[in-house]
């Protein structure tokens, strides 16, 4: 059953985040689906190659500074805009990957950390000038092509497509032999290097494409909501993605789904009538950790009825 | 200029205070432990409470408040810490930032989220090199100093010290001598936590006290533990004087680089050092 449901998936997730639509507002939506692709990006890095980073907002930020300052200087063209931010945060990935990739473990999740809070000074204070520092700057992008993105229910239809296309990309890489790569690196990466294989190359590699996705996250957030501020390169804000990376279940893409849609439904209801947020957040993560490590959607797919069943299995 | 150079020396000492203990939980556990930054919070909060309520001078206020922090540090060990032995190091890391996030919240709960300030306690000045300096900052060089020796006979002589070495060493060889090892380690991590609250309390005078500032030193104290290698005594003793140094030097030209010229060294030190954890 699950095997023909695979085949759909792309559509069933579309379907997914249409059912949102009756429960929230159009700007509300498209900030779930755009976390969610944000997710998607930590997910490659934690889920598949097995790298927890604390500093995972830096790209996010660099792709919400490169689309507002593209547009606000260069050219109001949405599209262009976005990718640029791509490429801005794909630069900043390669830039940093080689010192970071080299890593593992503690001295990764640190060395993200403190890049973080170098790009955060950076667009805090260093180069408030063109960033607007504290106050931030407002992005206004012109109507291109037959698309208004300036209409909610476009910018709706349109992140919705763009976190298709992410899910359709990852769904690819994750079962492409350089996915595979990934996951052994996370696995054995002394092994893979002795099956001949430069590890640092894909390593550096997964991480300027992590970095990619979570600078097109952030250039969406900035197309939905108009303005940039530095709470978009938020040291602080990393634990968000930690939390609905673990909360969904890491290193798969449903998985990440599930958690950014499950942490953004918690963080914007739960929070109203919960005044002690972060204690909420604290004992969340605390639970998550010692007690269901799978994840919601890791304990789904272990249900019965989802398991593939797998040939030669006796039954 | 000597001012700047006191001023490093200062802030390398309190660095050294705080991270030391970040460095040996490290080295001996292999946890990179957030909840540290809330120990250090909690040493100076205890310290406002002590000042405040029973109104005792500084020195028994400081001596009690560092005291008092650790049962909290002994309750963060038990249930937190010790579960995590063995684990990958992400879910530490993870754990320990729940333990800092529900903490930082309670304080805020409890004290809310305004910063207190405190005044310099002893408020009074010496003359050195015809300049003169506030002795309490002069107090706390002296006395990181006399921590740093302190902590180096307690590794090089003291039987719980040389087990804790050994451990490092090799931890399955020790523990077949049949040695608790990891009830040594719990004494280090405590030791650790009552210098994190030391620190907090030495610093709250002069910083003000206020719930998220132990989230910024502790990325400093990281970059120095990572420049220092981790569970290294001298290691941290050099790297944190010398970052100390840094963010003295970097105030002076360009305020609020200070503390992000820490990370930068930090980065450079990796790209010529990589480390292996």
């Amino acid at each position: 059953m699950t095997e023909r449901l695979r085949r759909f998936d792309i559509l069933l997730i579309a379907g997914a985040f249409l059912l949102l639509l009756p429960v929230l507002k159009f700007q509300r939506a498209t900030d779930f689906i755009i976390f969610c692709i944000f997710v998607l990006s930590f997910d490659l890095l934690y889920g598949y190659m097995g790298r927890l980073s604390f500093g995972h907002m830096l790209f996010l930020g660099a792709g919400a500074y490169g689309v507002t300052l593209f547009a606000d200087r260069v050219s109001p063209n949405p599209y262009l805009s976005i990718l640029f931010a791509i490429a801005a945060a794909a630069a900043v990935g390669a830039l940093l990957g080689p010192i970071a990739v080299r890593t593992t473990g503690a001295a990764f999740a640190l060395i993200n950390l403190a890049f973080n809070q170098i790009g955060h000074f950076l667009a805090l204070i260093a180069f408030a000038r063109f960033t607007g520092g504290e106050d931030g700057m407002s992005a206004v992008f012109s109507k291109a092509g037959f698309l208004d993105l300036q209409d909610k229910r476009v910018a709706f239809g349109f992140c919705l497509a763009c976190l298709l296309l992410t899910c359709w990309g990852m769904k690819r890489l994750t079962a492409s032999p350089f996915g595979i790569l990934l996951r052994m690196i996370k696995e054995n990466e002394t092994r893979v290097k002795f099956l001949g294989y430069d590890t640092f190359r894909y390593k550096w590699a997964a991480y300027v494409l992590s970095a990619a996705v979570a600078g097109f996250a952030g250039a969406l957030s900035i197309l939905n909501y108009g303005y940039v501020t530095p709470s978009f390169i938020d040291t602080n804000r990393n634990v968000e993605v930690i939390f609905a990376s673990l909360i969904g279940g890491a290193g798969s893409i449903y998985g990440s789904l599930v958690g950014g849609v499950v942490f953004m439904t918690i963080s914007n209801y739960l929070a109203t009538y919960i005044p002690r947020w972060e204690m909420f957040l604290g004992l969340g993560l605390l639970l998550l950790v010692f007690r269901f490590r799978a994840g919601i959607w890791g304990m789904v797919s272990t249900l019965e009825v989802f398991r593939p069943r797998r040939e030669g299995e006796g039954r | 200029m000597i001012t700047t150079l006191v001023y490093g020396l200062t802030i390398g000492g309190i660095l050294y205070i705080i991270s030391i203990g970040l460095s040996l939980t490290f080295g001996s556990m292999r946890i990179v432990n957030f909840a540290h930054a809330l120990v250090y919070t909690m040493g100076a909060y205890f310290l406002v409470v002590i000042l405040r309520v029973l109104g005792l001078g500084f020195l028994l206020s400081a001596a009690i408040a560092t005291v008092a922090v650790l049962p909290v540090a002994a309750g963060i060990e038990r249930f937190v810490i010790r579960r995590l032995y063995g684990e990958s190091l992400d879910y530490a890391i993870i754990a320990t930032y729940a333990v800092l996030l529900i903490g930082v919240d309670l304080i805020k709960w409890v004290f809310g989220a305004t910063p207190i300030p405190l005044s310099d306690p002893i408020g009074r000045d010496v003359d050195l090199f015809g300049i003169s300096f506030p002795l309490y900052r002069l107090l706390i060089i002296a006395m990181a100093l006399s921590i740093h020796a302190g902590l180096y006979l307690f590794f090089k002589r003291a039987i719980v010290g040389k087990i804790v070495v050994a451990g490092l060493e090799d931890k399955d060889a020790v523990r077949s001598l049949g040695i608790d090892v990891d009830r040594h380690f719990a004494i280090v991590f405590l030791i650790g936590s009552g210098l994190a609250a030391l620190g907090g309390v030495l610093y709250a005078p002069i910083t003000s006290v206020h719930p998220y500032m132990g989230f910024q030193i502790l990325l400093v104290s990281f970059a120095v533990v990572i420049v220092g290698g981790m569970g290294s005594l001298r290691g941290t003793f050099l790297s944190s004087f010398a970052l100390g140094m840094v963010i003295a030097l970097t105030g002076r030209y360009w305020g609020p680089a200070a503390e992000t010229m820490v990370f930068a060294v930090m980065a450079v030190v990796l790209i010529f050092k990589p480390l292996d954890v």
